[in-house]
């Protein structure tokens, strides 16, 4: 697993790549527009950090010219500009997510995660039915049974579950799970989500069943199979 | 009718204009008070005191001759004298005979004191009043009267004349006492508006100067300069804050990473963690704190430029979405969210800024209101409502919420920063609304209206 790191500060550059390195992934560091476009055009990366402001070449500009050039590479942006029109801005120009400094390098590590996850299981089957231990959830008829008892869920908490299925086994953070339920993009900075997910659990965990949604502390949620 | 009654309460209500009108009119009164009677004194008055003098003089002169001649001939001369005199009406009475041209002895008064009576005048072919007295003369009574009637209405018309003078004055009096006062009020008003906006928290109003140039447009372009100063030291030193968290967040950021590494570094040796997360969240919470500030400048500024980036939202979607997420916190306290949506409304804008704006509003709502509280989220013709039936906001507070960092006092234990309706204010304005927030009866209820 390569990740390609183009960031033009020296302690954030360090701190990315010790992080990552520890994660087991391999790091190539860049430090301006010019000398990332050239790695990311000449070397074959699961992922691009790319930061918006750059030297030499601006980081919309290296996103634009790589997609233009036809490389998929998943690329996620960090930036320390967090208005919602950078935001939308990125995500046109064809980044794949967009996190915005300071982060959470927990947050960074889940989104990775799921950049390369998706990246990898993009060419998976269409699948109508979702099934993490005993529970199973039905796309077409938005039916969820745990066991042989439907589960009754209103339709944010059904897309809530149907996020953390896709995802099971691995961690999602209170931000992610937010855009993807409520599709806004900015995070609520409270603990709302946890208590969407406490009533969640009671409704999938019921008469003592073994728990499917597992909390990592400091970080998200986890679908887990058990038993 | 009712805007003069309207006007003139606020004239009344104006303490120092009113007193300055009845003190004008009140002057300008006892000027011509005082004219008239000078005046009174030097026509009338002058005449009268001619008509008492000449009477004196003749009394005195028949006396003199009473004394002087014999009885017949005394009677001759006054005959004679009483023939000639066509003002004077001279007149001798005895207990045998009346001469003169009075056929019968009127009862008078001893002279000087002068009375009034009615006798018939051959000259007019007329009965006149004339003023006349007695004066006991030898063995007689000498009367003397005086036809005076033109005197008398010379007078009355003087005494008619100086009323409608009296009340012309005071007529002139007030109308341009309180054209004045008018003037004063309305220049005082502009300043107690001026005040009274910068109370609100405009600091660019400004005071009207007009080009009289008078003490009350010096008073306005020092008041001007001096709001002029006070603005620019409020935007330098909210500018300052800005800087200061601009300028403090790279660092912060750094110390962040700093802190993560050791948390990693700790995590992997199986050492203890907590104080450093502890210390990771308050972190977080300075950090959050300074990029809602510079989000919130971002949003004050951008109000002409942003709306290239404006799609079409439907309002009645978000309001469903924001519902859908505070709900179980709602749930939490018992309390019940109720959805009104009696028709769709869409508008151009920014969907993730009117969530945030709905749910700050709604989370604010569900924050104080306190448990078992009621929440309604309604969608109008025109924007939105959210309301409570918690404890609400005092009229004296409810400008001063929208202050960046302000806090209501009782509000303190919860927690927050004071940015939030600063932020729902902002985002509002971007999409050229506006905010209010109205008595629900009991408790708070936020109406935001768009204009287009």
């Amino acid at each position: 697993m390569r990740i390609l790191v183009i960031e033009d500060n020296l302690t954030t550059r360090q701190y990315l790549q010790k992080a990552l390195k520890e994660q087991g992934y391999e790091v190539d560091l860049a430090e301006n527009g010019q000398d990332g476009l050239f790695l990311a055009l000449e070397g074959d990366y699961q992922l691009i950090l790319l930061d918006r402001m750059l030297p030499k070449l601006d980081g919309l500009t290296v996103l634009t010219t790589l997609r233009n050039a036809g490389k998929k590479t998943p690329v996620l942006i960090l930036s320390a500009l967090d208005s919602v029109s950078e935001r939308v801005k990125g995500l046109r120009e064809g980044s794949d997510d967009y996190l915005i400094k300071p982060f959470a390098l927990s947050e960074l590590l889940v989104r990775i995660e799921i950049l390369i996850q998706r990246k990898g299981s993009n060419s998976d089957k269409q699948t109508n039915v979702l099934q993490v231990a005993d529970l199973k959830m039905e796309l077409l008829s938005r039916k969820v049974f745990r066991g042989n008892n439907e589960v009754i869920l209103q339709p944010k908490e059904f897309k809530l579950l149907r996020y953390l299925m896709e995802h099971s086994g691995q961690v999602v953070s209170r931000s992610l799970l937010f855009e993807a339920v409520w599709d806004y993009q900015f995070d609520p900075q409270t603990n709302v989500i946890d208590v969407h997910m406490a009533r969640l659990r009671k409704k999938v965990e019921f008469d003592g069943l073994p728990s499917l949604l597992e909390t990592v502390r400091g970080v998200g949620y986890r679908m887990v199979e058990q038993g | 009718m009712a805007l003069v009654t309207a006007w003139w309460n606020r004239v009344k209500s104006a303490h120092s204009v009113w007193r300055l009108t009845r003190l004008y009119t009140g002057l300008l009164l006892s000027v011509v008070a005082i004219l008239l009677v000078v005046l009174y004194q030097l026509s009338i008055g002058q005449m009268n005191r001619q008509q008492q003098l000449q009477m004196a003089n003749i009394i005195a002169q028949q006396t003199l001759l009473a004394e002087q001649l014999t009885t017949a001939q005394f009677v001759e001369q006054f005959e004679l004298q009483a023939q000639s005199s066509r003002q004077y009406i001279l007149s001798y009475q005895t207990k045998q005979q009346s001469i003169g041209r009075l056929s019968e002895a009127p009862t008078l008064p001893q002279c000087p004191t002068l009375s009034r009576f009615p006798i018939w005048l051959d000259q007019y072919d007329e009965i006149r009043l004339v003023s006349g007295c007695a004066q006991p003369l030898g063995s007689g009574t000498l009367i003397v009267a005086v036809d005076d009637e033109s005197l008398y209405e010379l007078k009355a018309q003087f005494i008619s004349a100086s009323a409608i003078a009296l009340c012309l004055a005071i007529l002139l009096g007030l109308i341009t006492g309180l054209i004045f006062s008018k003037r004063v009020l309305k220049r005082i008003n502009g300043f107690n508006q001026v005040a009274l906006q910068v109370e609100a928290g405009h600091l660019s109003a400004r005071v009207a100067v007009s080009e009289q140039n008078d003490e009350y447009d010096h008073m306005a372009s020092h008041i001007n300069t001096m709001l002029s100063q006070l603005q620019h030291s409020f935007e330098t030193i909210a500018g300052i804050t800005d800087a200061i968290a601009h300028d403090l967040r790279t660092p912060l950021s750094h110390l962040r990473q700093q802190m993560e590494s050791e948390i990693l570094d700790k995590q992997l040796e199986n050492l203890p963690t907590e104080q450093l997360e502890s210390m990771l969240h308050k972190l977080d919470e300075i950090l959050f704190t300074f990029s809602s500030m510079l989000e919130l400048t971002r949003l004050q500024q951008q109000r002409e430029d942003n709306s290239q980036n404006f799609t079409n939202v439907n309002l009645q979607q978000v309001i469903i979405d924001a519902v859908d997420l505070i709900e179980p916190l709602a749930e939490e306290k018992q309390q019940l969210v109720t959805l009104q949506l009696p028709s769709p409304l869409s508008l151009q804008g920014d969907a993730t800024l009117l969530f945030r704006a709905i749910y700050n509003l709604l989370e604010n709502a569900s924050k104080y209101a306190g448990v078992n509280a009621q929440i309604e989220a309604r969608l109008t013709p025109n924007g939105f409502i959210i309301s409570d039936n918690g404890p609400g906001i005092s009229d004296s507070e409810k400008e001063k919420v929208f202050q960046r960092l302000y806090r209501i006092e009782k509000s303190r234990g919860v927690a927050g920063f004071g940015l939030g309706l600063t932020l729902v204010k902002a985002i509002i304005q971007l999409h050229s609304g506006t905010i209010e927030l109205l008595d629900n009866k009991p408790g708070l209820a936020v109406q935001i209206t768009f204009s287009d």
